[in-house]
Parts: C-alpha cells; sequence; structure tokens
C-alpha cells in the first residue's frame, strides 16, 4: 500500500515527525503525497461498520431530501446558492457513499471528500436545526473527518495540530515549563500598575482552575495576564496547572479521536490533581466544547461531565459582575454601537446565549447593543471555525466565507464587535484585514480591565 | 380476489407494518451508544425525556420553528400532505366501518367532507412537492428516483381511494386497486425511508435528548426549535 514520507496513515507522535512536517512549508511535498496515497478500503470499512451506528445510520437513511437544509448554511449562501453546498448533499457524497460503497472509494473520492470536509463545513451544526428529522450533518461530518484522518486525508495544518497534541499536550509547540514562565513573566510585567499580582501555580483546592488556549502563550500572552488581573480584582483564590494548562483541541478539528482523548485526559488528571472547586476556562469557543462538552465522553465518563464543574469564561464574568466581585464604573461603560458574535461553540452546544447578554446589561450603555440577524443559537459561524481559519490550502473558501459575517457587523451598524471565542476573533480580525470595514473587534478581558473599578489595594501607590 | 386482499393481506400487511415499525424503534434505540454519539442517554432520563419531547412537539406545530418559518410554502406543503396523510387512513368512516366488521373495533371518525378535502390537500400537495424537486435547484440535487418512488407509493392510496369514492370509472376496480396501493403501502413503511413515519419521531427525541443532556439543556431555556 503506498504511503508518502510526510503524508501517510500514521499519526506524529514524536517531536522530529512534527519538525519534518513543519519544514515542508505550506505541506507542498505532504499534499503532493497524498495524491499518490492509497486508500485502505478494508481499514474503512472496518471503521465505519464500528463507528456508524444506529444514529448516524438512520439520519443517512431517513433524510427525505428534501433540501430545508440549504438555507441553514452560509456557504450555500455565500457560493450563489451552488447546489453543491447544500449540507444534505455534501454529507450524502461523502459519507453517505463511504458507507454505501462498503469503505471501497479510491483516492480521487477521498480528495474530494477531504475537500467537502474542511472546507465546506466548519461543523457549526446550524443545519441541524433546521432540518424537521432533527439530522445534525455538522456531528456527521465529526465523522468523516475521523475516517479521512485514519487514511492520512487531512489537510496539513490539522495533521500538525493533532501531532502538537500528541507531542506537546497543546495546540501549539508550548511546553509546560514554557507556559508557567509566560504566564508568570506577563504578570511580573503588569505587577506595577497591579499590586498584588500573582500567578499561583499548582495550588490544590483552589476556587478556581484557569485552563487557557495555546495560542495565548505564543501569540496573545497579555490575554494571561489580563486573566490575572481580573481574577485579582474579583478576589478569587485561583490556579493555574503546571500540567494540565491547555484548554483548546485541534485534534477534534482534525478528527483524531485518539489525540483528542489524550489532550482532555491531560486536563482532567490536573483536575483530579489539584481537586479545584471549578474550572474556568478561557474565552475560546472550541475549546469549551472539546474540554467541557465532548471531553467527558472521549475520556470514557458516562455521567457526561468533566471530574469537576467547568463553566465558559463568559459565566464566570458574568456572575463576578452580578455579584458585584468586579464592579463597572458607569462612566466608563461602553457608549457606541456595538454588537456580539454568538460562538457556535458554546452559545449554539451549550446555551450560553442568555449569559453574553448579561454581560452586555453590565457594559454598555442601554441603547448601544446592536444584535446581529439571525442571533443566539441561531446565529452563523464566524466564517472560520472547525479548523476553516488554519488551513492555507483552503484560504481563498475561507475568505469568501467570511462575507456573510461582515455582512451581518454591517447590518448592524456597530463600530465594536465582542468576540468572546479566539476562532471567532481570529475571523473577524481578518475579515477586517480582508474587507476593511473599519470595525474593531476585542475579547472581554481588555474592555472589562478599561472599565472596572480597580480595588484601592491593587492600586500603586502614587 | 376482493376477499383475498380484504381477508389475509389485510391482516399480512398490517401486521407486517406494525411489527415492522416496532422492530425499527427498539433497534433504533437499542443501537444507540452513549460513547459513539457523546450523549450520556441514561444519566438523565427523564431531564432527555423532556428535551426529546420538546423537540418533537415544537416540529409538530406548524411554523412551530425557525426552520418552518423560514420556509412558509415548504411547511404549507409538508402539513397539507401529513396532516391528510395521517388523519384520513385512520379516520375515514369507510375504513373503520371495515375494522368493526374485521376486529369488532373502530376509532372515532371523521365526516365526509373533510376527508375529502384533506385527500385532495394531500394529492395536491404531493403534485407540488414532486414539482419543488423539479423546480428547486437545492432539491433537485438530492432527489433520486427513490424519492418519486416513496412519494408515488405514499399518494397513490389517496388518488386511487378519490377515483373510487367518485365512482369514476368501475367502482369496484378502483376500490381493490385502493386496498392493493394501500396494502402495498403498509407493507413498504418499514423497509423503506417511510419508515420515518416512527423514526422521525426517534430521531428528534434522540436530538432533543443530545440538546437536554449536553448541549446546553442544563443552562439556559433550552434551545429555540
Amino acid at each position: 500500500m503506498h504511503e508518502g514520507k510526510l503524508c501517510n496513515k500514521k499519526p506524529i507522535d514524536t517531536e522530529e515527525e512534527l519538525r519534518a512536517l513543519l519544514n515542508d512549508t505550506g505541506g507542498r511535498t505532504y499534499y503532493e503525497e497524498m495524491k499518490e496515497l492509497d486508500v485502505d478500503t478494508e481499514l474503512l470499512w472496518g471503521t465505519v461498520k464500528k463507528t456508524i451506528k444506529s444514529r448516524i445510520k438512520t439520519w443517512l437513511e431517513i433524510c427525505a431530501h428534501c433540501g430545508m437544509c440549504a438555507d441553514s448554511c452560509f456557504l450555500y449562501l455565500i457560493d450563489n446558492r451552488d447546489p453543491k453546498q447544500v449540507p444534505a448533499y455534501k454529507i450524502q457524497s461523502t459519507l453517505g457513499e463511504i458507507v454505501k460503497r462498503k469503505g471501497k472509494v479510491d483516492n480521487r473520492f477521498m480528495l474530494m471528500a477531504m475537500e467537502t470536509a474542511w472546507s465546506k463545513c466548519t461543523c457549526c451544526n446550524r443545519c441541524g436545526l433546521y432540518c424537521p428529522h432533527g439530522i445534525d450533518m455538522g456531528v456527521m461530518f465529526g465523522n468523516l473527518r475521523a475516517l479521512l484522518y485514519q487514511q492520512g486525508f487531512v489537510p496539513w495544518e490539522m495533521k500538525i495540530g493533532a501531532g502538537m497534541h500528541r507531542v506537546y499536550r497543546a495546540q501549539m509547540d508550548v511546553t509546560d515549563e514554557e507556559f508557567v514562565e509566560t504566564f508568570e513573566w506577563m504578570v511580573e510585567e503588569y505587577e506595577e500598575d497591579y499590586i498584588g499580582l500573582e500567578v499561583p501555580v499548582d495550588v490544590e483546592g483552589a476556587d478556581i482552575f484557569y485552563t487557557v488556549n495555546a495560542r495565548e502563550v505564543k501569540h496573545y500572552p497579555e490575554d494571561l495576564a489580563e486573566a490575572a488581573i481580573l481574577f485579582n480584582i474579583a478576589g478569587e483564590n485561583w490556579t493555574v496547572a503546571s500540567k494540565g494548562w491547555e484548554q483548546t483541541s485541534l485534534a477534534m478539528f482534525a478528527g483524531d479521536g485518539e489525540a483528542c482523548k489524550m489532550q482532555v485526559e491531560s486536563v482532567y488528571a490536573a483536575m483530579e490533581r489539584l481537586k479545584p472547586k471549578r474550572m474556568v476556562g478561557t474565552e475560546c469557543g472550541h475549546a469549551h466544547r472539546a474540554t467541557v462538552i465532548e471531553g467527558p465522553y472521549w475520556a470514557g465518563r458516562r455521567d457526561g461531565k468533566p471530574p469537576v464543574e467547568c463553566i465558559h469564561y463568559v459565566e464566570w464574568l458574568a456572575e463576578a459582575l452580578r455579584e458585584g466581585k468586579i464592579k463597572i464604573d458607569p462612566t466608563k461603560r461602553i457608549k457606541r454601537p456595538v454588537t456580539v458574535q454568538d460562538s457556535c461553540n458554546y452559545i449554539r452546544n451549550h446555551g450560553l446565549k442568555e449569559i453574553t447578554r448579561e454581560i452586555i446589561s453590565y457594559i454598555v450603555e442601554p441603547g448601544y447593543f446592536i444584535d446581529m440577524t439571525p442571533n443566539k443559537e441561531h446565529n452563523y459561524c464566524c466564517g472560520g471555525g472547525g479548523g476553516f481559519n488554519g488551513i492555507g490550502l483552503y484560504r481563498p473558501q475561507r475568505n469568501r466565507a467570511l462575507i456573510t459575517k461582515r455582512d451581518q457587523i454591517l447590518n448592524t451598524g456597530a463600530e465594536l464587535v465582542l468576540a468572546p471565542c479566539h476562532n471567532c476573533w481570529d475571523a473577524i480580525r481578518d475579515l477586517e484585514e480582508e474587507y476593511e470595514i473599519g470595525i474593531e473587534w476585542s475579547f472581554l478581558k481588555p474592555l472589562i480591565i478599561s472599565m472596572a473599578v480597580i480595588p484601592d489595594h491593587m492600586k500603586p501607590e502614587e | 380476489m376482493y376477499e383475498f386482499f380484504t381477508g389475509y393481506m389485510f391482516w399480512i400487511s398490517i401486521s407486517i407494518c406494525l411489527v415492522g415499525m416496532l422492530v425499527r424503534v427498539v433497534l433504533y434505540f437499542k443501537g444507540l451508544d452513549w460513547r459513539l454519539d457523546r450523549v450520556a442517554y441514561k444519566a438523565y432520563p427523564l431531564h432527555g425525556l423532556k428535551g426529546g419531547l420538546r423537540s418533537v412537539i415544537y416540529w409538530l406545530i406548524p411554523f412551530g420553528t425557525h426552520g418552518w418559518r423560514k420556509q412558509p410554502v415548504m411547511t404549507l406543503l409538508f402539513f397539507g400532505f401529513h396532516t391528510g396523510a395521517v388523519l384520513v387512513p385512520l379516520f375515514l368512516i369507510g375504513h373503520n366501518l371495515f375494522l368493526e366488521e374485521k376486529i369488532g373495533f373502530s376509532l372515532f371518525t371523521m365526516n365526509q367532507l373533510t376527508a375529502d378535502i384533506l385527500t385532495w390537500l394531500v394529492v395536491a400537495s404531493a403534485l407540488l412537492l414532486a414539482l419543488r424537486r423539479i423546480a428547486l435547484p437545492e432539491v433537485r440535487i438530492l432527489t433520486t428516483a427513490y424519492d418519486y418512488f416513496i412519494l408515488f407509493i405514499s399518494t397513490a392510496p389517496f388518488v386511487t381511494g378519490l377515483i373510487a369514492r367518485y365512482e369514476v370509472g368501475n367502482y369496484s376496480f378502483w376500490l381493490l386497486i385502493h386496498i392493493i396501493c394501500g396494502e402495498a403501502l403498509l407493507i413498504a413503511i418499514p423497509f423503506t425511508k417511510l419508515s420515518h413515519i416512527v423514526l422521525f419521531f426517534a430521531s428528534r427525541i434522540q436530538l432533543g435528548m443530545d440538546y437536554a443532556i449536553k448541549r446546553g439543556g442544563f443552562k439556559g431555556k433550552g434551545v429555540a426549535w
């Protein structure tokens, strides 16, 4: 069976393999090799039989081919209503065909399926809300991605991302030491401005165990300091873990179930070790989905819950504002048109729609908040979800996909977009770069810091 | 011939249909796998069931969901077709007289005018649903011969029923064809997409449980279907 040196069915398990793949700029050799990659049809059919059971078999069978899902998909709408972008067509022509042909598909088919799985679906699950039968095509695309990953048909960046989790237990090459050092360094940078600022590491029995996105450590370290500042303002008893600190999972986007399990178990191990009362994750959508919503199942937890109660950053923030742990200076409330991006991963898929609006009620002057249309659990994906943001091969498609969000934002007339999700934040940044509509976008942390009343004991002496 | 189709075949077809539907539902729920589906079905049975029923009820109400409201024409065709397709076979006076004679039991019956209107609605909606499949590119790309077959087999008993009811041509002949079409439909239900008669409920309950148990059902007011 023909396999490439870089593009093959073997997951990345060592730093050397990771380096080799990273050195192949843009995945040029990787994608060349993929054109010759053979499909192990027996393995494929074997996996289908093991994983495509009652729920998905029924979905594929009873789909009435009514096309009601078409309009629900922003990629269909943005692609001039191309019928090939109808969710039911996309899944029937890929996963449906694999099942129908009992896994007997070839390289060409798999290349088409890969393009469909990663550039024509962001797994936002919106279509599932519009199907009378309750067929959730986003869920099925997760299964399709897993089948493709197992066969080596996965975008270069996704293979690397999954490999990062396998090697570093983080989505980027950030070691445990680097995480702690970066957090401590960032806190030092701010400790003159906020007296007593510190980052407690590995404290047992804390009220809050804070987990982050490795991107923050690598690219936006000030986010770590901002988290520390807000926990300190709120007077929280919090900690981070020197191991098991990464909440995200590119493995989930890649379809690497084994790496998903490894990653989330590292976070759960930290919970077991430190025994915190709760875990609070950073402003990230997919990280929340991976660790809090899907993670318990990857880890085989029958109650579907993580070892300790886990909440999203917006839940903690709403609570801190509600209980007065963080007080907003009324004169600093936002007094310009502002809207909010509802992240698919914790709004549609975890019901937190009212929480973000509660935060807005504390920080935005009445009359200045304008909701997008549609919104809440019916909101459209930012355009970059499910790994779409990170895949160079599909950048033109991703850029076109941003138009939906661009127009939604433009229709609100907002100058500022609250984006409490890394993926959404990145997509909105990119849409501003690409289309220059003159908006600002922000996580909540820096905005809250700019509006919060700093307790006297944290104020530097004049 | 008439005796055969109202005798043995009646029993055979109705048994295949009922047992078949039961088997499909049992197999569906037995086949659900908490780990593969990533839904802790058994951990929260009542909460899950509540979410499941909510998901069914909203979708049974015309214009009750965002999906129905988004596509008003399809909603009218859908309910136009399904209301008659479900109610007329069960509550038609002729069917119930037959049942009474056969098993000494009958259901509530609807008056003839209601039955006529609903049956015409089924036929007209089916025709428009077929045209919709041809006219709309997003539906055409999904449509296969099998979809037309399903539409044909589920509409045939209504068309033939109307012909017999208005006594166009030979009444006995069309009544017999109507009975054969009806029985063919009953037999097809468990083995084809028509199994959605029960699997619609199963699948909707599953997704409702998924949202209730895992995707935010413990967090807020529940998903706005």
